[in-house]
């Protein structure tokens, strides 16, 4: 980790924004929702690899915080009936507030008591909205309202535009969090991942990092959450279940854990991977599953890690 | 307001849920302890030694031959998990090895809708035990009495069995020093195998166990997987008693929040796992005390 030049980040980030681009140009309205719903789960996974990747922290609840953001913007927009423009950052707001009572308790847990602790919080989310009558339970609640963008010449309700939306939203997302990572904050936040002890000698308050960065990677997912509603108009317990948890660890393995543009090749890859093989197959969790194992015993550092390698074979030819 | 009798009906059933949370738990917590890994498709084994143990009844119309066979089936596919797949990681890390077991619950849900189908199951009662006994004017099935003394002997069994016999002495020793323990000449690595194989046999002879109580169904396992896993972390990993005294909180925490708050029944074992973390953030009756 962190041993990716600058320019070699600028060059493939560059490369995968070109690619989405390209994908939004030539394809056709269903081409286009997908290439939404890839930019959602991009930033969904940049945000678990923030935590995963460079905090050390491996969450199996992540999508607690996802669906806990969508969940917020739907109870905002039409239950208080505020405008989905101030919901939406209200929305991620409340839910770092419940990242940081739920960072507090467990930041300090050990590697494996963390995973447990956090598929368990997960399911605590999912168990919650699926009993709940408020949203509808399980069968979840439609007729979210979208931000209007009529201003800007926008309509989210056309995928194409939506799409745009939430690539522009990622790239900044992904800006923002480059610019974390490079800053003292996160030579800090990797610090304290290679060696708590030594960091914490050197006087620094780990726990405060650990739960910084939880927090921040909590609002992100949320974020993420609530663009999902914008895209759907669509809330469910399904938002905040163990397996989409799963599904964006995969993603963030799958691409190179603590190279955040590797995710979003990752997030890519994985959501058209997902809904090719639940058009053809009742069986895709088998398959989704041997994939995961796969790629947890033998991809070591995930696409990111692969391409590093080819280009320094490449420099030293 | 419950009446006496009526609370003491709960008390069984909570009783008799925390006894199949502690055959759950006690394997893994035991082995949490010595190797610091924790088997998230757990739940998976204590669904397939359902399943098998349907298939058996159905094949057999004995319960009590399913009762004996399943869980062997259960463990020896554990065995092979272990051999196939874990050992594979086993000095890498932890965390690889948990995400293994992670991806594993995925293909065991399919596998499982593949092989008996997308239904809902149950298993009969035995004959033997299928009457009702009168407990302070109220009837309760002989059944449940029989899940609470099944859990009790065998926490009596592996009690004994951890404290009295030289195999338990290599297991506590493990819990207690890893390295110190391997050091000293024991195979810690043949000991962590062993315990391994009795939990996923503790796991299928609970999946076999529940089947008359709870339904049979894909997806039964991550259902019994998330109180199992907060058992072990509110009990506190490596030790029996924790995971005896784990069980009994959980198993009463959801049968009478059930009961008295049913708005919040499902937040109840959360409220449980909350309030242990911020108190005893090492779980309550650990067997190393936190470092």
């Amino acid at each position: 980790m962190n041993a990716i030049p600058i320019s070699q980040r600028r060059i493939v980030g560059l490369a995968l924004l070109a690619a989405a681009l390209a994908a939004w140009y030539f394809s056709g309205y269903a081409g286009q929702d997908r290439l939404g719903e890839i930019a959602i789960a991009a930033i969904f996974a940049m945000s678990l690899d923030l935590m995963v990747g460079y905090g050390g922290m491996v969450s199996l609840g992540h999508a607690l915080f996802f669906g806990l953001g969508a969940y917020a913007l739907a109870g905002l927009t039409l239950f208080l009936k505020w405008p989905a423009a101030a919901a939406l950052p209200a929305a991620v707001l409340l839910t770092g507030i419940v990242a940081l009572v739920i960072g507090r308790l467990i930041v300090h847990l050990g590697g494996v008591f963390f995973i447990m602790v956090t598929l368990a919080f997960g399911q605590m989310g999912w168990a919650w909205f699926a009993r709940d009558r408020i949203f509808g339970g399980i069968g979840g609640l439609s007729g979210v309202p979208q931000l209007d963008l009529a201003a800007f010449g926008a309509d989210l309700a056309n995928p194409g535009d939506f799409a745009l939306l939430a690539v522009a939203v990622a790239t900044v997302v992904y800006l923002l969090l480059a610019r974390l990572i490079d800053s003292p904050f996160g030579a800090v936040v990797s610090a304290l991942h290679r060696n708590a002890n030594r960091a914490r000698a050197l006087g620094c308050p780990v726990q405060r990092y650990k739960l910084a960065v939880f927090t921040v990677a909590a609002m992100l997912a949320a974020l993420a959450g609530t663009l999902q509603t914008q895209r759907t108009g669509f809330v469910s317990p399904d938002l905040l279940v163990w397996t989409s948890s799963g599904e964006v660890l995969i993603m963030v393995i799958i691409g190179g854990l603590g190279s955040l543009l590797g995710p979003i090749a990752g997030a890519a890859l994985w959501t058209l991977l997902h809904h090719y093989l639940s058009a053809v197959t009742p069986y895709w969790m088998a398959i989704m599953g041997s994939f995961f194992v796969a790629i947890v015993l033998f991809a070591g550092e995930g696409l990111y890690g692969a391409l590093a390698r080819l280009t320094r074979r490449l420099r030293h030819v | 307001m419950p009446d006496p009798a009526s609370l003491v009906i709960q008390l069984l059933n909570g009783l008799q849920y925390a006894m199949l949370l502690f055959l759950l738990s006690v394997g893994l917590s035991v082995v949490f302890g010595l190797m610091n890994f924790i088997n998230l498709a757990h739940g998976t084994v204590y669904m397939l030694g359902a399943f098998l143990g349907l298939t058996l009844v159905r094949a057999t119309g004995s319960f009590w031959g399913a009762l004996a066979l399943a869980p062997l089936f259960a463990a020896a596919i554990g065995a092979l998990f272990y051999a196939v797949l874990l050992r594979r990681v086993q000095g890498e890390s932890a965390m690889k090895q948990v995400l293994v077991t992670f991806g594993l619950i995925f293909i065991g849900i399919d596998v499982v809708r593949m092989i008996w189908g997308d239904y809902e199951e149950a298993i009969a009662a035995p004959a033997l035990l299928a009457d009702s006994v009168r407990i302070w004017g109220q009837l309760y099935p002989s059944y449940r009495l029989f899940v609470i003394a099944l859990g009790l002997l065998v926490a009596i069994v592996l009690w004994l069995g951890l404290e009295r016999t030289r195999l338990g002495a290599v297991v506590r020793a493990g819990v207690d020093d890893r390295v110190m323990a391997a050091s000293l000449g024991i195979n810690i690595e043949a000991a962590f195998f062993g315990v391994f194989c009795l939990g996923c046999w503790l796991a299928g002879l609970a999946g076999v166990v529940a089947a008359p109580v709870l339904q049979i169904y894909p997806g039964m396992d991550v259902a019994i997987l998330i109180p199992t896993l907060i058992v072990v972390v509110v009990g506190g990993p490596g030790s029996l008693k924790g995971a005896l005294l784990g069980s009994l909180l959980i198993g009463m925490a959801e049968t009478f929040g059930a009961v008295l708050l049913p708005e919040f029944a499902s937040f109840m074992i959360y409220a449980v796992m909350v309030l242990v973390l911020l108190l005893r953030p090492g779980g309550l009756l650990p067997a190393r005390p936190a470092a």
